[in-house]
């Protein structure tokens, strides 16, 4: 695999992220597959460290390498750990001989002052990683001769694009794009941009073995697109026209979508006063006939609990989104952590169907949708997808989506018509919670001619949805919309199954979903390349929880690594509970720093486990 | 839209349960007059009574939508308004009303009580308020007026009690008005009134509990309902007549029309000095205080109507399918 991969270290403000991002659409436009992750995020608008980085392949890639080729470095938080917390610096992760390109002038603007970069202080490190560095003014530059220090990063980009081996028009295409070409901010970019060459091409700086050599397509219809631009995409795709959300990280750009595209097709987005009122609105629009969901993080599922109880026992088809992050409570808002699996699966009080799925990348959080609402109005009860924040906020380059392939099912929701032949025409009075044989009772959209006995109820109800607390309709009523349910739910085809990577016959396995996909995938192969065989499950059901499938694996194998970014091992638990029991071929590797995995931690962290 | 519902509608079309409130319950006087309400709505003012949709949250007032016949959502605590509001967004063309008590409303569901003002969402909430909480046997509640004793304040309630008038005011409902449970003409009006008010519109309606809403002197059923009568309601009407001396300046004075207008500019002004005049007395305000339709609706504000409903959308790949490609096409 041909590959590169690229660091920009700054300080939040600094538009290091938009470098990348350019750096990231202009590797795409010469053909390369991108991923494009914000590697560190502090919850924190300006001042503290901030790094982005793009990592470019000759082929689809889900996550990063352990070390990269180049890094941008505004200040010295790149090289050093400023505030003496124990912060690693970006450049431990430079490539031995790697690049180095930083800005030599000194801080020149109030926001972000001081932490200008004195080579004296970092050579030490400098010289164990054999970096090659690059010095240039671009702060000056920027001010002086281009009239904004915002720019000074697009120096740098020009500098960067030289090097590797990107064409000036490629950039200032996306640049067209991106700011309307000939306007004025186009103008004062494309100025920087040939500074950065220029300075470079002039100065001779060459890193051959890093130019990039990918194919252009004739026609490039892929995708670059968020875990959440994914699932918001897929869901309006799905026939989602009620969204209700409450900002936070790593899902506030599902609302951000929704909130530019839902109107576009006749929908209504709510931004609701609390995630305790969007789950409620949710079921609220449910209850009304509109497919409706909300995305939220951690905290905003803990505030959602007792509105999933309500939809359980309401059978209202309730979609959540769940991008996960590091906790418990505030936790690490800005980072990757998987610790909400137990509560998707058994959050919310008393027993009621749900259905729990993961996605392992874009692609996959965009057709998923698609289940997830059919599989939500089909048997009438909560459906959550399970997304983390790398998944959710990292750019991924997919081949394109097809939104041909769905196939809207809204299980017993009936029509006007329906309700006239099965109801009105012979007299059969309709009942919400009416014992039918597969236990699923029919739906209506409220102002459905002749029906005025829709009645839902979060209390134990009768057929007819009133409430009761009599043994015998208690019984019935759990049995059919909980025991039964889940009977039915367990044996239907679209659930995601499982799929399994690597060798067949090897005898070291992993498991795990959402953002262990990428790093599992290239551990297995270095593993292989290595000369040791070795498989993934990916999982893509989370509840019911497939036991037969995983205890089949596990069975095929002398040792698994539950792999996932939880301290509380959450999915190992899921695995012991319902298919194997406490195993000793189960190991664990679990990431709870709040830092992406990569294939190299995957094998250091194996040597432990 | 066309209806299978025969009108005119009877009250025995629309009853549902037998009421399971305490005998003597405020509860049922204003069961009675919603019921005359929906009565009123399908049978003078042509409303489909499929597209009536009742919701109520838990304690003893939300079990109306029970006492009824009609498309309904029975909810948790404190949260039948965000649903409603959901319903109403899904769907504007649906009559949305809400029952709640002041427990329900004015403690657990108050974010979502100012929120649903705030938005201007198009729903009636009905309040059955009687200062405790009565399914769980008389604590008290938000409204609870201060040195009422129950079981959680037994040596009588320190601080200020809520007051929803005044909040509804402060916050911008479209409507505000407080009935009581025992003139059910009023009522009938009130209600009547607020549904067909374009925007948030709050029917207070003092409702006694004759089981554990206990005065000095005034236990059980009739007498609690003369304590209210006698020493605790004031009828804007009155207010209006008998504080303007107190409320207005004598420049002021000379410009207010004989009577109270809930329709003036300056209603929210006027209601709001009535309601802080009345209170320094020990008095609630009742009546209608304020009619304001010249906000938009959250409806409105989201593009979102009863022709244009969410819920009625074709969601149809077909209908769709160039639009979908378009939204694909600009992520790359």
């Amino acid at each position: 695999m041909t590959t590169i991969q690229i660091y920009g270290a700054g300080r939040a403000g600094d538009g290091t992220n938009t470098n990348i991002a350019i750096l990231a659409q202009a590797l795409k436009d010469a053909g390369a597959w991108t991923f494009r992750w914000l590697d560190e995020v502090y919850s924190n608008i300006q001042t503290r460290d901030s790094g982005f980085a793009v990592r470019a392949a000759d082929r689809p890639i889900y996550g990063p390498d352990d070390e990269f080729d180049i890094l941008q470095a505004f200040d010295e938080g790149a090289f050093i750990d400023i505030a003496g917390e124990g912060r690693i610096p970006p450049i431990t992760r430079l490539k031995r001989g790697g690049i180095v390109i930083y800005d030599s002038s000194p801080r020149l603007e109030a926001v972000n002052a001081g932490h200008e970069i004195d080579l004296a202080k970092i050579q030490g490190i400098l010289e164990e990683k054999r970096a090659r560095v690059f010095g240039l003014p671009m702060g000056r530059l920027a001010k002086e001769e281009c009239g904004n220090y915002i720019v000074r990063g697009t120096i740098s980009v020009g500098v960067i694009a030289h090097m590797i081996g990107i064409p000036e028009e490629a950039i200032l295409d996306r640049f067209a794009k991106n700011f309307g070409a000939g306007s004025p901010v186009y103008e004062m970019n494309a100025k920087a941009l040939r500074m950065g060459i220029e300075h470079a091409r002039n100065e001779g700086w060459e890193a051959p073995e890093l130019r990039v050599s990918f194919t252009p397509l004739a026609e490039d219809t892929r995708q670059v697109l968020l875990g959440d631009e994914a699932v918001a995409a897929g869901a309006i795709v799905a026939g989602c026209r009620v969204y209700a959300g409450y900002p936070i990280t790593p899902a506030s750009e599902v609302l951000e979508f929704m909130a530019e595209k839902i109107g576009q097709f006749g929908g209504a987005l709510i931004q609701a006063d609390s995630e305790m009122a969007a789950a409620h609105h949710v079921i609220g629009a449910a209850v009304a006939g509109a497919r409706s969901m909300t995305a939220t993080a951690g905290p905003g599922f803990s505030l959602m609990q007792e509105a999933i109880s309500a939809a359980g026992i309401t059978e209202t088809p309730m979609v959540i989104v769940i991008c996960t992050r590091g906790g418990p409570a505030t936790g690490l808002p800005t980072r990757q952590g998987q610790e909400e699996l137990n509560e998707a699966v058994f959050g919310g009080h008393g027993d009621f169907a749900r259905i729990v799925l993961a996605a392992s990348e874009p692609s996959q959080c965009f057709y998923v949708m698609e289940r997830v609402f059919n599989l939500a109005e089909r048997y009438q009860c909560p459906v959550f997808l399970l997304i983390d924040r790398m998944l959710a906020q990292s750019s991924y380059t997919v081949p394109e989506l097809d939104p041909s392939r769905f196939v809207i099912d809204r299980g017993k929701l009936l029509t006007a018509e329906q309700v006239a032949e099965r109801y009105l025409n012979n007299g059969h009075r309709y009942q919400r919670y009416e014992l039918t044989e597969d236990g699923i009772s029919y739906r209506v959209i409220p102002g459905t001619p002749g029906i005025t006995n829709y009645y839902s109820n979060t209390n134990e109800h009768t057929e007819d949805g009133y409430i009761t607390e009599e043994e015998v309709v208690r019984q019935r009523q759990m049995d059919k919309r909980f025991t039964k349910r889940m009977e039915l739910i367990r044996a239907d085809k679209d659930l995601p199954e499982a799929v399994q990577h690597g060798s067949p016959e090897a005898r070291i396995g992993f498991i795990g979903y959402g953002g262990v996909y990428g790093p599992i995938l290239e551990a297995v192969e270095r593993l292989e390349s290595q000369g040791t065989k070795a498989k993934f499950l990916e999982m893509r059901t989370l509840w019911p929880f497939p036991g037969d499938r995983v205890r089949e694996f596990v069975d095929s194998c002398d040792v698994v690594y539950v792999t996932e970014y939880s301290a509380g091992a959450q999915l190992r638990g899921l695995v012991q509970r319902e298919a194997t029991g406490p195993s000793p071929k189960l190991r664990s590797l679990l990431r709870y720093d709040g830092r992406i995995m990569t294939p190299g931690w995957i094998l250091e962290k194996m040597k432990e486990a | 839209m066309a209806t299978f519902t025969a009108t005119p509608i009877t009250r025995a079309d629309i009853t549902g349960e037998s009421a399971w409130w305490c005998s003597g319950c405020g509860d049922f006087g204003v069961n009675a007059a919603v019921q005359q309400v929906i009565m009123g709505l399908v049978n003078e003012l042509g409303v489909p009574l499929e597209n009536i949709f009742a919701l109520s949250g838990i304690g003893c007032s939300s079990k109306e939508p029970e006492m009824l016949r009609v498309n309904a959502y029975q909810g948790q605590h404190g949260r039948s308004l965000p649903v409603a509001i959901g319903v109403a967004i899904a769907n504007p063309g649906l009559k949305v009303i809400d029952f709640g008590g002041d427990g329900d409303t004015y403690a657990i569901g108050m974010e979502h009580f100012m929120h649903s003002i705030i938005r201007n969402v198009d729903v009636t909430l009905v309040i059955m308020n009687n200062q405790v909480y009565g399914l769980t046997k008389g604590q008290a509640s938000p409204t609870a007026h201060t040195g009422l004793r129950t079981p959680s304040t037994p040596s009588g309630k320190r601080g200020r009690n809520v007051n929803p008038l005044r909040l509804a005011i402060a916050a911008g409902a479209a409507f505000v008005g407080r009935g009581v449970s025992w003139q059910r003409n009023e009522l009938v009006e009130l209600m009547m009134k607020a549904i067909n008010t374009k925007g948030f519109s709050l029917v207070d309606v003092f409702s006694p509990c004759v089981t554990y809403h206990r005065e000095p002197n005034a236990r059980g059923s009739g007498p609690i309902y003369d304590w209210y009568r006698q020493n605790y309601v004031l009828d804007i009407k009155d207010a209006w007549q008998q504080m303007r001396d107190q409320v207005f300046t004598e420049d002021e004075r000379a410009q207010l029309p004989a009577d109270y207008d809930p329709t003036s500019p300056e209603a929210a002004l006027n209601g709001l000095r009535l309601i802080s005049e009345a209170a320094k007395i020990g008095r609630e305000v009742t009546g209608l205080l304020l009619i304001d339709e010249s906000q938009p609706t959250m409806a409105e504000n989201a593009g979102v109507s009863a022709e244009r409903a969410p819920a009625l959308l074709d969601i149809s790949l077909g209908a769709n399918l160039d639009n979908y490609r378009q939204m694909l096409a600009e992520l790359r």
